[in-house]
Order: C-alpha cells, then structure tokens, then sequence
C-alpha cells in the first residue's frame, strides 16, 4: 500500500495499518499522519492498540497489513534511524546491572555518537548524579527520564513516546511538557506523546489522534474536539417541537439518558431562543457540562461514534 | 559493523555476568584438572601414570570442560537483551537485526577464545609446577600436550558461539540454558546407547567437541578428527542462529 500522503521531512504517516493476533484485531485499518513541529496526542483506553501502532512504525512488530512510514519511508529504510528517531516504549529497555551513563554508551557507539552525548543527555534529563549506578535502584520516574534520555541520543528530529509521563512527579510532567513543547516550536521537531489519560497531555498537545478497538475515532486539533463537546442541555416535555424549532440552527440532537437532549452546535442563547420563537415549553436549559476528559471517555467507550476529523 | 561490535563489546564488558562466569569456567577448568591429576598414576589402580603421553594430553584437554561456561555467556548475551527489553533500543539503532546477530556472533567467538585463553593458561599453570614436583617431564610438543591446550581452547571458544545460536532460537533466558545443559549432559549421553543413532553421533554437539580434544578417540564410539570436530560444532551454532534468524529475530520484537 501507498500513502496519499506527500512524503514531508519528519512526517509520520500511518496508512491502513492492521495488526492481528491470532483471532483479535489489534489494530484495524488505522490510518493518520503527524505534522512536524507540532505535539500530537495519541489517545486511548488501556489495550486501544497505541503501543501496538508504535512498535509497527518502528518497525519492532510486523504489520498484518498497512504501513507506517516516516519522512515517506519505512523505518528500517531510513538511512540513520537511531538518529533520525528516538523512541520511548512502554516498559523500560535496561539491563538492571548496568549504569545509566554505560547504557547510553552502549548506543551511542551503536549510533555512530561520541560518548560525551551520553553525559549530554543524562544532563539534559537530570540524571548526572546517578549516572554511574545501577538501574536496578532507580525508581520508575528515573528510568522514565532515561528511557527519554535514551530517544535523545541521537538528537533525532522525530519522537515517538509512549506514555513518557507514567511514574513521573508532578514536577517531572510539567519538565516534560515544556521539553516537548520547545521541541515542537522551537526545534519543529515531530512530537508523537502517547497517553490513556487526556488530562495528562491536555496541556501539551495541539492535535490529537484518539483510538479506541483499534480503530481510529478522532483526528485532529484538539480545539475543535473541545468545541465539539460543549453542547447544550435542554428539557421539554415535548421533544419532537423542540427538534422542528431547532432545525433551522443546523445542529446534532442526542438524546440523554434523563430525557432530555444534548444540543451541539449551538450556544444556549441560540437555543433559547430558537425555543422561545417556536412557542415550546423548556423546563431546563443550561451549558453542558462536559469536560474534554469526559468527551473523551464518551468517544472511546463507543468505537461506532466516529467523528470527522476538522484538521 | 565495527560500530554494532563496538557496542556489543560493551554490552558485555559493562555487566558483571561475562566475570562471574569466567570464574566458574576457571574453577570447573582447575577442578578437573586437578581431578585428572590426582586421580592418574596411583600405585595399584591400574591407571597409567602421569608420564604417559595419553595421560598428559587428557590431563589437559580437561580444561575443555570449561564450555559449560562459555556456552551459558553465549545464551545469556542474547537472551538477557529480550528479558530486560534492551532488545528494543538495540533494534531500533539497528533495524537490520541480522547485522544484530553477525555481531553478537563475531563478539561471543572473542569472548569465548579470552575464555579459551585464560582456562587454558591456568591449566598449564597447575600442571607446570605439580608435574615438576613429581619430577615427570611434561611432553608439550613431543606428546602433543600443546596441541590438547589448544584444542581445549577452541571447544570453549565454539561453545560461545554455540550458545548465541541458541540464545537467538529460544528466547526465553531459562529454557535456553536449562535446555542446552539437559541436552549436553543427559540426553546426548543416552543418545550414544541407542544402536541405530550410532551413525549419527559423531556429527551431534558433544561428540563434535570431543572429537575436538580427542577425548572420545577412545572410547569405542566412531568419531570425527579433530578438524572435522570443530567445523560440525561450528556448524551446530551457526544452524542454531539461521534457525534462529528465521523463526524468532524476523518476528516481532518483544
């Protein structure tokens, strides 16, 4: 398979990417791109298929069908992947017996990298005073810096990290967000940041790709999926007037469990109004309180609700 | 690939596991030895004594029986990269795993020949001073005690690469070693009992090895020469890694 997609310098691009195991689709036609010098979410529940998508772009797990590309290539084809991509998976890659400062030495070499970068990194991480112990002390939060430490090697202009903020501090995140955010604006590096957790990247990210079973159920800027949700509650003891009235504002009716209906598309004074024009009886109208971590939820918890991505 | 070897190298030289299992090889090295020693020439036993040019090549040819060591390094230096993960980062650097293997190949038959080295040396430096104390003179080139020093040398370096061959087959660290000393110790000696496997014995691991130091010349069993030896159990490690290469490394990565 091809992409449609014109290979860009540092542009990931999943194309119809497909995994099985066995009986289960892990990952099922999955297709999005990532834009450098932005940050882009990947979200999903836990088993979504994110780490999943991750290792068949870096080539670790082989696509039952699709590809993966960065800059228009595989990523066994590009020339210098360990300095062309830097990676973060789930679980932490370390020999327990071996120092933090000999584990990057171990890769740099491998990449064709001084062995001062080791010492740059670990720097640039906060890890020098533990540089030469052992990573079987190191608390999660140290390993999670490197294991980042690791993806920075090679000073590499794509990034793939999956679930990088697990087992950090609160101070730990908020360091992370701002590398990630000076990498994307200032470096206009490509920032892929997995997470189950919407909250977590909220912050960081100016787009978001959102799966759920795999599949893909939203893409695109966050923004626009926050607009999306704030809809307006309405209750009427006639809902089918209240439907006809509000037909000419053009927006998406959903009914509630309560019996009322979410509104979107419109803000409250427009309904009301509609309302109040269309002689129907309203016996609530108020801004809905959906929060962006609830119309997260709502969205992967039913895989058939996709959305249209607006980017 | 100077640089895949490079890193290799310091996989292996930054734990403590290549160390600890070079002791056990020099212990098990000098244990038989030792054993070998003073088990030979005792009045009454009917043993031929330590001036026996047989004796003297078996002596320390028993240095060999370090492998057991060097084949574990061999499992361990790749089987430790899918237990810890390092396996990851080492093929992402490295997306052309075969290069991977080549390498780790290329570093165990070093590590295993230092082993050679240093379990050997230590053997003559037992035999020097004991075989001088009992005043028998030791026939290094006449009885070809060397040339055993040397073909000890090159079973435990084959070994290494034996063990990367099965370490890149069976992933899994404990299988692999459990599973390779089982095969080595229990299984290929019974194999020796049954009557129509005869034929292929001398081409099986063990008896590759033996044919190595010529410990089976002996024993009534047919058997390689000592060229031969070594080309099958090369062969055996090499097989294990294509096996290996095809089965497992082109799968998914852990």
């Amino acid at each position: 398979m091809s992409t449609d997609k014109p290979a860009v310098e540092g542009r990931i691009v999943a194309s119809g990417l497909t995994k099985v195991f066995g009986q289960i689709k892990a990952v099922d036609d999955l297709s999005f791109s990532v834009e450098p010098g932005s940050v882009t979410g990947f979200l999903g529940p836990n088993g979504a298929g994110k780490t999943t998508t991750l290792r068949m772009i870096l080539g670790l797990a082989e696509a039952t069908s699709g590809t993966g590309t960065i800059s228009g290539v595989t990523y066994a084809q590009l020339p210098h992947p360990g300095r062309t991509v830097g990676a973060v998976l789930e679980a932490t890659s370390f020999h327990p017996g071996r120092s933090a400062r000999n584990h990057l030495r171990v890769f740099c070499v491998a990449a064709g990298l001084p062995d001062k970068r080791a010492d740059e990194v670990l720097d640039w991480v906060g890890l020098t005073q533990a540089a030469t112990y052992s990573v079987r002390g190191f608390s999660l939060g140290m390993r999670q810096r490197l294991a980042l430490a690791t993806a920075l090697l090679g000073n590499p202009r794509v990034l793939l990290l999956d679930e990088p903020a697990n087992g950090l501090d609160p101070e730990g995140i908020a360091w992370l967000r701002g590398l990630l955010r000076r990498f994307a604006d200032v470096d206009g590096r490509t920032v892929l940041v997995s997470s189950h957790v919407l909250s977590e990247v909220e912050q960081t990210v100016d787009r978001v790709v959102i799966i759920a079973k795999g599949r893909l159920i939203y893409e695109g800027r966050l923004a626009d999926l926050e607009g999306s949700s704030s809809g307006v509650v309405v209750r009427s003891p006639t809902p089918d007037e209240l439907s006809a009235a509000l037909a000419p504002l053009n927006v998406k009716i959903t009914p509630r469990p309560d019996g009322s209906v979410a509104v979107i598309g419109a803000t409250p004074e427009a309904v009301g109004r509609a309302a109040w024009e269309g002689r129907v009886e309203l016996h609530e109208l108020r801004a809905g309180s959906s929060s962006l971590e609830e119309t997260f939820l709502r969205l992967t918890a039913d895989p058939s609700a996709t959305s249209e991505a607006s980017a | 690939m100077i640089a895949l070897l490079r890193s290799e190298w310091r996989k292996m030289t930054t734990i403590k596991l290549g160390w600890g299992m070079l002791l056990g090889a020099m212990a098990l090295a000098a244990l038989g030895v030792v054993a070998q020693i003073a088990s030979n020439g005792s009045p009454g036993t009917g043993v031929p004594p330590l001036t026996n040019p047989d004796t003297q090549k078996a002596i320390a040819a028993s240095a060999s029986s370090a492998y057991l060591f060097s084949v574990v390094v061999g499992i361990i230096m790749i089987t430790t990269e899918f237990r810890h993960f390092t396996s990851r980062p080492t093929f992402l650097i490295e997306p052309r795993r075969g290069r991977v293997i080549v390498a780790k190949i290329l570093v165990a038959a070093l590590v295993g020949v230092i082993y050679g080295i240093v379990c050997v040396a230590l053997t003559a430096a037992i035999m020097i001073p004991w075989f001088g104390a009992k005043g028998v003179t030791i026939g290094w080139i006449d009885s070809g005690v060397l040339q055993s020093l040397l073909s000890a040398l090159v079973v435990i370096a084959l070994f290494a690469v034996v063990g990367i061959g099965v370490g890149v087959l069976v992933r899994n660290q404990i299988a692999a070693v459990i599973g390779t000393l089982v095969y080595l110790f229990v299984l290929e000696p019974l194999i020796t009992i049954i009557p129509v496997v005869k034929n292929v014995y001398p081409y099986l691991p063990g008896a590759a090895a033996a044919a190595i130091t010529g410990a089976n010349r002996s024993s009534g069993l047919a058997h390689l020469d000592a060229l031969h030896g070594g080309l099958v159990l090369l062969g055996w490690g090499l097989l294990f890694a294509v096996a290996g290469w095809m089965f497992t490394i082109r799968r998914d990565i852990p």
